[in-house]
């Protein structure tokens, strides 16, 4: 199967499983143009977060071949997954902020990981943070936040060092609809300055709201996609 | 301030107390390196203070008086200033030979009843020949030569054996701290495996996560080898204090340069900490997706 050069992100014939389980994703084919907007859809138990964690490269598929940036990432060495990581931001369904550390250096994180100098830090991490109306919160431990600023703060660090692709899992899940919408405006902002960002979520009035493209899961398979009309 | 952490490891209680353990462990290695450096001092002098000096021994005959025995002291103290190589002889007086014997005899023995041999002590100025010596003494019936060697010999091996005990014991103590490490280190991992793996996916190599457990491990290291190295040295002192309150004892005393091998122990403390915690970190993390 040819890859396009706009592709970043292929899937051929993956299938995972945990341990001795049956396989939890099955013949999963589908690829990710650059700049686009998806949809991961599904019931709870679909596969939802097993196909995204295996584009944010938490885990390997047992099979199939997965490209990601051009690369074939179930055999890049271990050396060389980091620089792939750099290209990718995940807003975790549980935020998975570090409590120990203020808003400020959990948005950082990113930034210094890959070797910012402090001052570039200071500067961009504050003006996303005032972005997102935490600006008066930069030296407030994640536990003493509600979970829309968690969500806002998980989001920003997502960001922070302007990831080719966006992977977000259920980020609306924690807050009401008017929330979700802005924050799919925010998504759909990132978009349109090149970020590919994929929403796994099970919120379908949502997705029929904007209208992107759809990739629904439905018991570890892919059962039906949905391509935006301009993609 | 010192240098930013993502990773909580002070909140760790099997790392808060690695300090107080590698202090344990410097103090212990304070100890035994400086027994080891005093043995090998020791050895060093008393070799080289052997080896420029003998002792010719006279042996009283039956019947002999003193003063026939004086004479045969003399005639060979006559014979060894004539020897090349001999840079001084005397017969130890009686008096001095009596002040040795006191501690065992006690201070009311007349010695001079007592059918002891008579010494005389020699100092060389270069080599000599035993069996030259030997064949000019030949004129002085029952004077013997005692160069010292065979006690010299198995003193200067005993002393050297301990060297080594005090060498593989300091190695071993290393050891024991690198091992207290590996298992503190461990459980730092386990302990905060959350982070790591958030760390992971965002985007930081396994170098970046070692660095910030070896940097932390290095400053307990260090404070845990300077606390220990400072008592180690504070015992050190008491003890030499005490040794120098024993008038006249053969001691040795710290040379200039023990002071700063001394000093590096708690240096190795903490870079045996730094590589330790970054080899386990790096091995773990290698284990990880």
């Amino acid at each position: 199967m040819a890859t396009s050069n706009n592709t970043i992100v292929k899937f051929e014939k993956v299938g995972i499983r945990y341990g001795t389980g049956p396989e939890v994703l099955r013949d999963i084919n589908f690829d990710l143009a650059e700049a686009s907007f998806s949809f991961l859809t599904g019931v709870s138990g679909a596969g939802k977060s097993s196909l995204l964690r295996l584009m944010y490269l938490a885990t390997r598929p047992n099979r199939g071949l997965v490209t990601m940036f051009g690369k074939d990432v179930t055999t890049v060495t271990r050396n060389e997954l980091p620089a792939i990581r750099r290209n990718i931001g995940v807003v975790f369904q549980d935020f998975r902020l570090l409590n120990h550390l203020n808003i400020f250096d959990n948005v950082a994180l990113p930034l210094r990981v890959s070797g910012a100098p402090e001052d570039v830090v200071d500067k961009h991490v504050s003006e996303l943070l005032t972005w997102v109306g935490l600006a008066d919160h930069l030296k407030a431990l994640p536990p003493t936040l509600s979970g829309g600023q968690k969500q806002r703060v998980a989001i920003a660090r997502a960001v922070i060092a302007r990831p080719r692709l966006l992977l977000a899992d259920e980020p609306t899940g924690n807050v009401n609809d008017a929330i979700a919408v802005r924050l799919l405006y925010l998504f759909e902002e990132l978009n349109r300055v090149g970020t590919t960002v994929v929403i796994a979520t099970h919120n379908e009035a949502l997705v029929d709201r904007f209208g992107h493209a759809q990739l629904h899961l439905d018991k570890g398979s892919i059962t039906h996609r949905r391509v935006e009309p301009n993609s | 301030m010192g240098p930013r952490s993502d990773l909580p490891l002070s909140d760790n209680p099997a790392i808060r107390i690695l300090p107080w353990i590698i202090a344990l462990m410097v103090y212990l290695a304070t100890l035994t390196l400086a027994g080891g450096l005093l043995v090998a001092t020791m050895a060093d002098e008393w070799s080289r203070s052997l080896t420029g000096a003998l002792t010719v021994q006279v042996t009283p005959t039956k019947s002999e008086s003193s003063v026939e025995l004086d004479a045969r002291v003399a005639q060979a103290t006559r014979t060894l200033l004539k020897t090349p190589g001999v840079k001084s002889a005397h017969a130890i007086p009686l008096a001095e030979i009596s002040a040795m014997l006191e501690p065992w005899l006690g201070p009311e023995s007349n010695i001079a009843d007592l059918p002891l041999p008579r010494l005389i002590a020699v100092t060389l100025d270069r080599e000599l020949d035993r069996e030259a010596l030997a064949q000019r003494l030949q004129k002085t019936p029952g004077a013997e030569i005692d160069d010292h060697e065979y006690w010299r010999t198995h003193l200067v091996m005993f002393l050297r054996s301990l060297e080594i005990v005090a060498v593989i014991m300091v190695s071993l103590i290393g050891v024991t701290t690198a091992t207290i490490v590996v298992f503190a280190t461990r459980s730092g991992l386990a302990v905060h495996l959350e982070v790591i793996e958030v760390l992971h996916l965002i985007g930081a190599p396994d170098d970046y996560i070692a660095s910030q457990f070896q940097r932390h491990a290095q400053r307990l290291g260090f404070i845990g080898g300077v606390a220990g190295g400072v008592f180690g040295v504070a015992t050190l002192l008491g003890l030499s204090t005490l040794a120098g309150n024993l008038d006249g004892a053969a001691l040795p005393s710290f040379q200039n340069w023990h002071w700063p091998v001394l000093a590096a122990l708690p240096i190795a403390s903490a870079y045996i900490a730094k590589w330790t915690a970054r080899r386990i970190v790096i091995r773990a993390l290698t284990s990880m997706v």
